[in-house]
C-alpha cells in the first residue's frame, strides 16, 4: 500500500526534517484548525472517530491488513498481538463511551462554564507499544486542538497509519494533525516545536521527563507520564478447580498483551496460598498456558539486549532452583520466547518483559504491601483476582497505598475509554476552563 | 586442600608461567616483554579440550554446589565428551551459592564483585594455591599485551591499596604486577604505587595530591623511565576531570601505557570509550595504541585485553583471553554460539578457576570477532521500561 504525502512522516526516509520544516508545519496545522475544525461540534468528531474506529475493526480494512502483513517488522510484534491489540483498543470507541468520558471530564460545562483545548498540542510519544499514542491523537481531536506528535525513531508505523485513517474518512481532520519521527534530543527541531506549542504531552524515563519540561517555554502547559509498573494478585478464593483455567488464562492475556512491554503490563503475579490450588501448581499452569499461546499468538521479535537480559535472569533462577525447593522455573524450549519463575521472596521484582513473568506466593495482603514497598508511587495498575465482595476490599486498600488503577486480571492492558492516566484526568488537563460569572 | 585440585593447579601453572618453563624464579623480571612462549600456546592448543574435561570433572566431584546444577542439568563427567558442553554457572550464582571447593578453614581470601552496596556481591573464595594460579595466570598474560619493558617503568595505580581493599580481586591483580615487577622488595609506603583511597562512603576515589605530583614530576623530565598507570575508568574519569580542571596536560615518557578496564558503575559520570581514550591522549599525551583495554571479573582468574603485539592498528580491537582460558559468544535466544559478527552474552572457560567453577556465563554481551569479542557491555537488567520508557 502506498500512503500518500500527507505528513512529515510520508516523506522518504533519506528526507532530513529542518527548523523550517516544523515551524511550516505548525503554521498550517494551526491555519487548518482554524478553517476546519474549531467550529466542529463534539459530537461531530466523536462520530467521526467512532467511524474510523469501526473500519479498523473491519477484517478487509486496508489499514488493518497493512498492519498485519507488514506489522512484524516494523513494530516487533506478531500479526496476533497486533491484531488483538488494535482490536481491543478500537472496540472502546463507541458513542456511549465517548459520552462517558466527556461527562466525566468536560461535564461541568454549561453556557457559562465552557473550555476551550490548546491550539497546538505536541505529543512526544514514547516507543514500545502504540495505544498510548493513538490514544493522546483521540484526546486532542475531543479538544479540536492541532496535534504534532514527534514519534521516537522506529515508532511511527501505527500512529501514522491511525492518521491516515482520519485523514481518509475526513480530510479536513486529517489536516490538524502531523505526525513526524525523529530521535530525541535534536534539539534544533525539538527547539522551534516546543516553541509553538500551547501544550506538551511527553511519556518518557523520569530524566526525559525533565528534560523536556527544562527546555519548554513558561507560557507551555506540559504533562509528561512517567516511569510506572504494574502487577497482579489472584485469590485464595478463586484458587479452585473450577476457577482456576479461567484465572489461569486471564494472567496469561495480561502477560501476552503487547508481549508484556506496556506500563499497565504485570511483573509480578502474587498469588495467595492455601487455596485449594497451591500457588506452585498456579505458577506451572500458568506456564502451560503460554506454551498453548505461544502457538496462537507468538512473541514478537527482540533485541539482542532483551534477550541477553531474559537468559540472564533465567540462569540465575536455573542455578536457584538446583538448590532451593522454594525457587521454580518454567522456560521456552530454545528461545526466550515465555518464561514463569516461581519464588518465595516476595519483593517486587523488575520483569525483562517480552513474557518473563514472576509468580510469588504470598499468605495474605500485608505480604504484599510489604513486597511493592519499593515501587510505592510508581505503580499504575494493580489486576485483581477476586470474589467480588474481597475484591472492593483489596481495592479499598490498594488504593489507599497509592495505586491509580485498580481492575480485574486479564483487563490490565484493556482500560477503559475513561481511563485517567496516571490518575489524571485524560481529557481535563489538557483543557482550559473559561467561567464567566453574570 | 583436596590433592587432586592441588596436583591439578601445580601443573596449570607450570604450564602457564614461562618463568617456570624457562627455569626462572617466579617474580624475577624478564629482560624483554614477550608474548608467552610459543610453547604455552602450544601447550594449550593441544591440550586446553583434554584439560577443560579433566579439571570438570575434578570440580563435578569436589565442588558441591556446581555438582548440584550439573545433576539438574543431567550434564556430568560421563555425559560431557566436549569442553564446549561443559555446564556454565552464571556470574550472579556467586552471589547466592558457594560456588568453591574449599572447605569454609581453607578460604583465606575471597574477592567480592564491585556493585552497588545494598545488592548482594559475588563471592569468589581462594587459598594460597588458588591465588598462585591467579597470579601466574595474570601476570603471563599482562606482560604479553603491556608489551614494554616493565623492569624499566614506573607503576601508578589509580586504585586504593590491597590493604583497603582486600576483597578486590583487581586490585590484587595490580599489586601482583608492582611485585613482579619490583621483583617482590619490600618498599616503603611513600613509594607505592597506589593513589587512589575509599572516601567517607567506602567510595573508591583518587589522592589528587599524589597523582599529580607522581604524573607530572615524571612528565617533566623526559628522559624518565616510561609509566605504566593501571586504572578503572572511573578513575581515569576522575584523573581527568581534575586535568582539565586545572587546565594540566600531561606528556608522560615515550613508550608509557594505559591499562583501563571495568564500566563506570555510577562512580562518575561514564564516557563512550573513544571519547575516554581521546581525552587520556589529549591530557596525558599516551596515545591510542599505547592505551590497553582489560575486561576481567571477580568470578574469574584470567583477564582479556583488547590490545596484542601486531595487532594493534587494526580498527576494531577485540579482546583475547590467555591460551588457557576461552571465550564463547553465546545467543541468548537459542544458547548456542553465533556466527562471526553477532552478538551475543560472553561466556568463559578458564582453566585458572580451578578450585571455582572454570564454566563461567556473563551477562556481558560481545561482538564475535574470530576467537576474540569486541565487548558491548552488560545487558541492561532491571530496568521498568512500560510504555513510559524508551522515549527516544
Amino acid at each position: 500500500m502506498n500512503l500518500p504525502n500527507y505528513f512529515l512522516a510520508d516523506l522518504p526516509s533519506e528526507a532530513e526534517l529542518t527548523p523550517t520544516m516544523i515551524v511550516a508545519a505548525c503554521d498550517t496545522l494551526k491555519r487548518n484548525r482554524e478553517k476546519y475544525l474549531q467550529a466542529r461540534s463534539t459530537d461531530e468528531i466523536v462520530n467521526i472517530l467512532c467511524e474510523v474506529a469501526a473500519e479498523w475493526l473491519k477484517p478487509e480494512n486496508k489499514f488493518r491488513r497493512f498492519v498485519l502483513e507488514y506489522g512484524l517488522a516494523q513494530t516487533g510484534f506478531s500479526p496476533a498481538i497486533l491484531e488483538k491489540g488494535l482490536e481491543s483498543f478500537f472496540r472502546r470507541f463507541t458513542p456511549v463511551n465517548f459520552q462517558a468520558l466527556l461527562a466525566q471530564d468536560l461535564g461541568d460545562a454549561d453556557a457559562w462554564h465552557f473550555w476551550r483545548g490548546p491550539e497546538l498540542l505536541v505529543h512526544v510519544a514514547a516507543g514500545n507499544i502504540p495505544n498510548p499514542a493513538l490514544m493522546s491523537l483521540t484526546l486532542g481531536l475531543l479538544t479540536r486542538s492541532a496535534q504534532f506528535m514527534k514519534c521516537a525513531s522506529g515508532a511511527v508505523f501505527l500512529p501514522r497509519l491511525f492518521a491516515h485513517s482520519i485523514y481518509d474518512l475526513d480530510p479536513k481532520l486529517g489536516a490538524c494533525l502531523e505526525l513526524a519521527e525523529w530521535r530525541g534530543g535534536q534539539v534544533d527541531l525539538e527547539a522551534v516545536l516546543f516553541a509553538n506549542a500551547d501544550c506538551v504531552t511527553a511519556t518518557g524515563s523520569d530524566e526525559t521527563l525533565a528534560a523536556i519540561r527544562a527546555r519548554l517555554p513558561a507560557k507551555t502547559r506540559f504533562l509528561g507520564y512517567g516511569q510506572r509498573v504494574s502487577f497482579g494478585l489472584v485469590t485464595r478464593e478463586v484458587l479452585r478447580e473450577e476457577t482456576i483455567a479461567e484465572m489461569v488464562a486471564r494472567a496469561a492475556d495480561d502477560v501476552i498483551a503487547w508481549d508484556q512491554n506496556g506500563c499497565l503490563s504485570p511483573h509480578v503475579f502474587y498469588v495467595e496460598e492455601r487455596g485449594a490450588v497451591e500457588s506452585d501448581q498456579f505458577a506451572a499452569r500458568l506456564a502451560a498456558e503460554l506454551i498453548r499461546r505461544e502457538t496462537l499468538e507468538p512473541r514478537g521479535k527482540i533485541s539482542v539486549e532483551e534477550a541477553a537480559a531474559i537468559a540472564s535472569k533465567r540462569a540465575i533462577y536455573e542455578a536457584l532452583a538446583t538448590h532451593r525447593g522454594d525457587v521454580k522455573i518454567w522456560v521456552s524450549p530454545n528461545s526466550t520466547a515465555w518464561t514463569v519463575v516461581f519464588e518465595h521472596e516476595t519483593r517486587f521484582r523488575f520483569s525483562p518483559l517480552n513474557r518473563f513473568i514472576y509468580v510469588k506466593p504470598v499468605p495474605d495482603l500485608a505480604a504484599v504491601l510489604s513486597g511493592i514497598d519499593e515501587v510505592h508511587g510508581k505503580v499504575s495498575t494493580v489486576g485483581i483476582a477476586a470474589p467480588p465482595e474481597k475484591m472492593r476490599q483489596l481495592a479499598v486498600q490498594f488504593a489507599h497505598w497509592g495505586a491509580t488503577r485498580i481492575c480485574p486480571l486479564g483487563q490490565m492492558q484493556n482500560p477503559p475509554l475513561t481511563w485517567r492516566h496516571d490518575g489524571r484526568p485524560a481529557l481535563g488537563d489538557l483543557i482550559t476552563w473559561i467561567d464567566v460569572e453574570l | 586442600m583436596n590433592p587432586e585440585l592441588s596436583n591439578f593447579a601445580a601443573r596449570l601453572r607450570g604450564q602457564i608461567s614461562s618463568e617456570s618453563r624457562e627455569g626462572r624464579e617466579v617474580g624475577e623480571v624478564k629482560p624483554f616483554p614477550s608474548q608467552p612462549s610459543c610453547s604455552s600456546r602450544d601447550i594449550f592448543e593441544k591440550e586446553f579440550p583434554k584439560l577443560a574435561l579433566e579439571l570438570f570433572a575434578l570440580q563435578f566431584k569436589h565442588n558441591a554446589a556446581y555438582r548440584k546444577i550439573c545433576a539438574a542439568r543431567k550434564l556430568t563427567p560421563e555425559t560431557v565428551a566436549h569442553w564446549t558442553q561443559i555446564p556454565v554457572v552464571p556470574t550472579a550464582a556467586f552471589k547466592e551459592l558457594e560456588l568453591t571447593s574449599l572447605a569454609p578453614v581453607e578460604r583465606t581470601a575471597v574477592f567480592h564483585s564491585s556493585g552497588t552496596t545494598e545488592q548482594k556481591p559475588s563471592r569468589h573464595f581462594h587459598c594460597p594455591e588458588s591465588l598462585a594460579v591467579y597470579e601466574a595466570s595474570l601476570w603471563e598474560w599482562f606482560q604479553a599485551n603491556c608489551d614494554v619493558a616493565l623492569a624499566d617503568c614506573e607503576l601508578i595505580c589509580l586504585t586504593p591499596s590491597p590493604s583497603q581493599v582486600p576483597q578486590s580481586s583487581l586490585v590484587h591483580m595490580f599489586d601482583t604486577v608492582w611485585q613482579k615487577i619490583s621483583g617482590g622488595a619490600s618498599v616503603p609506603a611513600s613509594r607505592s604505587p597506589f593513589i587512589g583511597k575509599l572516601d567517607k562512603d567506602g567510595a573508591w576515589t583518587l589522592n589528587f595530591e599524589a597523582a599529580l605530583s607522581a604524573l607530572s614530576a615524571n612528565a617533566k623530565l623526559k628522559t624518565q623511565n616510561s609509566i605504566v598507570i593501571l586504572g578503572t575508568a572511573f578513575s581515569f574519569v576522575h584523573l581527568l576531570d581534575v586535568l582539565v580542571e586545572s587546565n594540566l596536560r600531561l606528556e608522560l615518557p615515550a613508550g608509557s601505557r594505559v591499562l583501563e578496564t571495568g564500566g563506570y558503575k555510577n562512580r562518575s559520570r561514564s564516557l563512550p570509550k573513544a571519547e575516554l581514550h581521546t581525552l587520556i591522549t589529549e591530557r596525558l599525551g599516551v596515545p591510542r595504541e599505547n592505551i590497553l583495554c582489560e575486561y576481567g571479573m571477580s568470578e574469574l582468574s584470567s583477564q582479556a585485553y583488547d590490545f596484542e603485539v601486531g595487532s594493534q592498528k587494526s580498527e576494531i580491537r577485540s579482546f583475547h583471553f590467555p591460551p588457557w582460558a576461552r571465550a564463547q559468544i553465546i545467543s541468548p535466544e537459542t544458547n548456542i554460539e553465533v556466527a562471526e559478527g553477532e552478538t551475543g552474552l560472553i561466556r568463559i572457560f578458564d582453566l585458572a578457576n580451578v578450585f571455582s567453577v572454570a564454566a563461567i556465563q556473563t551477562e556481558d554481551l560481545g561482538v564475535k570477532r574470530g576467537d576474540g569479542f569486541e565487548l558491548i557491555g552488560r545487558a541492561q537488567l532491571a530496568e521498568p521500561r512500560g510504555c513510559s520508557l524508551m522515549t527516544a
